[in-house]
C-alpha cells in the first residue's frame, strides 16, 4: 500500500511537472516569469537519495526539460552539478523538517541553473559583448531566484516529506 | 441764375438712371473681384439642407475599401508573376493555417509559443508565423497536433530584414527583450526612428515584404557594424491566435 502511494505520488510529480512548465500559471509568475520546476523537483530527491541516484535522475529530468524548450541550450549541466552538491548533504537519513532551508537551497539552485543557461547563451550565440541582452539576462535570473524561493519551500517540502514518509 | 441751373441738373441727375447703371457696374465689380465668392457662398448655405449625409458618407468609405481590396489583389498578383518571372521563391498568402495558442513564454529564457496545429494539418518546420500586426517567429518543431514556434526575440534566433524606407539589409537577432536588435551589413545604415522593418523581397525563406516592426533606437557609430533596436508590431504576449503560412511547394 505504502509502496503503491509513493508510486502515484511519483507518477502524479511526472505529469505535473510538464503540465507546469507548459501551462505556467498566471498567478504563479512574477512579471511573465514562472518558477525553475527542474529545481524544485530535483531538490527533494536529491536531499532523500544517494549521489549516484539523485545524478541519474538530474540528467533524466534535463533530458525531458530539454525537450519542452526551443534552441540549444541545456538544464543538464546545472542540473547534474546541483545533484552531485545537494546530495553531499546526506539529510536522507536525518530530520529536514527545515522550511527555510529548503528555500534558500532552491534559491541557490535557481541561480546556478540561470547562470548556466546564460553563459551556455553566451557561447553558442555569441552575446558576449551585447548589453541588451544581458540586462534580459540579469531581470530573468532575478525575477526567476524570488520566485522559485516563494514557490519551492511549499512544492519541495510536500515531495520531500512523501519520500521520506514512504521510504 | 447758375445756381438754379446747377439745382435742377443734379435734380435731373438724381431722376434719371445713372445711379442704377452705376450700382450695377459697382456690383459686376464686386463679383469679378471676389471671383463669386457671395454667390458661392449663398448657394452653399442654399444647398445646405439637401448635402449628402453621413450614410453617403459611409458609401463612398466602403467604395474606397473595395477599391483599394481589388487593387490590392491586383498588386499580389502582379507581384506574383514578377517573383516567378524573377525564379524567387513563391508564397501565396491565401494559403494559411489559423492556429491558436495554447502556451506560451514570452519572458522566460525561452521565447516560445505552443499552437494547437502540427503535422496532421499540414504545418511544417521552418514555416512563417504571422499575428495580429506582423511577423512573430518560425515554427521551430511539430507534432503530430501541436507545433511550437521560436518567437523572432528568442536570443540566437536570428532572420534577415530590410529597412523599407532605405532598402538596406541586415540581420534581426533576438535578444530576450520584446525588441530585437537589427545588425545592419551596411556601414551606413541610413536609418531612422520610426523607420518600418520589413523581410526581404528578394527572400527565399520567409514571405517577401512581411511587416516586422518599427525602428526606436539607432546607434550608427557602433562596432563592428551599426545596429537598431525594433518593436515589434505584433506583440507576441497579447496574442491569443496566429496564422502560420504555407509554403507553395
Amino acid at each position: 500500500m505504502i509502496r503503491n502511494k509513493k508510486k502515484l505520488s511519483i507518477f502524479l510529480a511526472i505529469i505535473c511537472l510538464p503540465s507546469l512548465i507548459i501551462s505556467s500559471p498566471d498567478w504563479l509568475e512574477i512579471n511573465g516569469i514562472s518558477p525553475c520546476w527542474p529545481v524544485i523537483y530535483l531538490l527533494p530527491l536529491s536531499l532523500a537519495y544517494s549521489p549516484w541516484v539523485s545524478a541519474l535522475f538530474a540528467i533524466l529530468l534535463g533530458i525531458y526539460i530539454d525537450s519542452f524548450t526551443v534552441g540549444d541550450v541545456s538544464y543538464i549541466p546545472s542540473l547534474f552539478l546541483l545533484s552531485l552538491f545537494w546530495s553531499q548533504y546526506e539529510l536522507h537519513n536525518k530530520k529536514i523538517e527545515l522550511f527555510l532551508n529548503i528555500g534558500l537551497m532552491s534559491i541557490f539552485g535557481t541561480a546556478v541553473v540561470g547562470i548556466s543557461l546564460w553563459v551556455q547563451k553566451i557561447i553558442l550565440y555569441s552575446t558576449l559583448r551585447n548589453k541588451w541582452f544581458h540586462s534580459w539576462s540579469i531581470y530573468v535570473l532575478i525575477a526567476e531566484i524570488i520566485i522559485t524561493g516563494l514557490v519551492a519551500p511549499f512544492f519541495s517540502s510536500w515531495l520531500l516529506f512523501t519520500y521520506k514518509k514512504n521510504n | 441764375m447758375i445756381k438754379t441751373r446747377r439745382k435742377i441738373g443734379f435734380h435731373l441727375l438724381l431722376k434719371s438712371r445713372f445711379w442704377l447703371i452705376l450700382l450695377f457696374g459697382a456690383l459686376l465689380f464686386g463679383i469679378r473681384w471676389t471671383k463669386g465668392a457671395g454667390y458661392l457662398d449663398f448657394y452653399s448655405v442654399l444647398l445646405e439642407p439637401i448635402l449628402p449625409g453621413t450614410a453617403q458618407r459611409e458609401w463612398i468609405q466602403q467604395g474606397e475599401k473595395i477599391e483599394k481590396t481589388i487593387r490590392l489583389k491586383l498588386l499580389e498578383e502582379d507581384n506574383i508573376r514578377l517573383r516567378r518571372a524573377l525564379s524567387l521563391q513563391e508564397f501565396n498568402i491565401d494559403r494559411r493555417i489559423s492556429a491558436a495558442v495554447i502556451a506560451r513564454s514570452s519572458n522566460s529564457w525561452w521565447q516560445q509559443l505552443e499552437i494547437n496545429k502540427g503535422a496532421k494539418d499540414g504545418i511544417l518546420k521552418g514555416q512563417t508565423v504571422i499575428g495580429p500586426g506582423g511577423l512573430i517567429g518560425l515554427i521551430d518543431n511539430t507534432t503530430l497536433l501541436t507545433s511550437r514556434v521560436r518567437l523572432l526575440t528568442d536570443p540566437g534566433h536570428k532572420i534577415g530584414a530590410l529597412i523599407d524606407r532605405t532598402q538596406r539589409h541586415g540581420v534581426l537577432t533576438g535578444m530576450g527583450t520584446n525588441r530585437p536588435k537589427l545588425i545592419f551589413l551596411n556601414k551606413n545604415s541610413l536609418a531612422k526612428i520610426g523607420d518600418a522593418v520589413i523581410t526581404s523581397p528578394a527572400s527565399t525563406v520567409l514571405p517577401p515584404n512581411l511587416i516586422i516592426g518599427i525602428v526606436q533606437f539607432v546607434d550608427e557609430k557602433a562596432l563592428p557594424s551599426p545596429y537598431a533596436i525594433v518593436q515589434l508590431t505584433a506583440s507576441p504576449e497579447a496574442i491569443d491566435w496566429v496564422q502560420v503560412l504555407k509554403n507553395n511547394d
